[in-house]
């Protein structure tokens, strides 16, 4: 270490408040935030997970609906005979 | 593993003899560049604060020399990304708010 650091620069009050405000205000700001934003995303997520089991049987029932449907038509178009109460 | 592990107080030790000047270093311009204001500044800062807006309102900074425009404009954003650091600290995250 052969250089001579100069010395430390005084910094005016005016900039120390304004920094330090700044940093204060920053953290309760941050925290207001986080919390707004986590309180929607925690709606979101309880509404996802009450709709799934519903959405889940719906795209079931869709899915069996249009199953039934290209079996038949399968059956039609090869001549297999459709038991009763497909 | 093992090797690293038994290295380890010796590498620590050589940490400590390396850093500690360092830090000190650190240490001794933290202390008064970064320090908090103390209870007697803020009178003083207030003060400055109304001539600065006393200023802004007579327009003086049209007479600033682009060195000092330059300046103040930097020392600005400075104080800006202080809020932005403190906004990281309140939303536990440097990138994002992860929610």
């Amino acid at each position: 270490m052969a250089v001579t650091l100069p010395e430390p620069v005084r910094v005016s009050p005016l900039i120390k408040t304004c920094r330090w405000t700044a940093l204060g205000l920053g953290i309760w700001w941050g925290t207001k935030r986080y919390a707004a934003l986590k309180a929607e995303e925690d709606e979101i997520r309880a509404y996802n997970a009450k709709m799934k089991p519903i959405w889940d049987a719906e795209k079931a029932a869709k899915a069996a609906a249009s199953n039934r449907e290209q079996m038949i038509y399968l059956a039609k178009e090869s001549g297999t005979p459709i038991p009763e109460g497909f | 593993m093992a090797a690293l592990v038994k290295k380890l107080p010796g590498l620590i030790a050589t940490a400590k003899e390396v850093g500690t000047p360092k830090l000190m270093t650190f240490w001794k311009y933290a202390k008064v560049e970064l320090a908090p204001p103390s209870p007697a500044d803020i009178p003083v800062a207030i003060g400055d604060l109304s001539t600065k807006i006393a200023n802004a309102q007579k327009q003086s900074f049209r007479k600033w020399t682009v060195n000092q425009a330059v300046v103040n404009t930097v020392v600005g954003l400075e104080v800006a990304c202080w809020f932005f650091i403190g906004e990281c600290i309140g939303k536990g995250s440097l990138g994002g708010y992860q929610v």
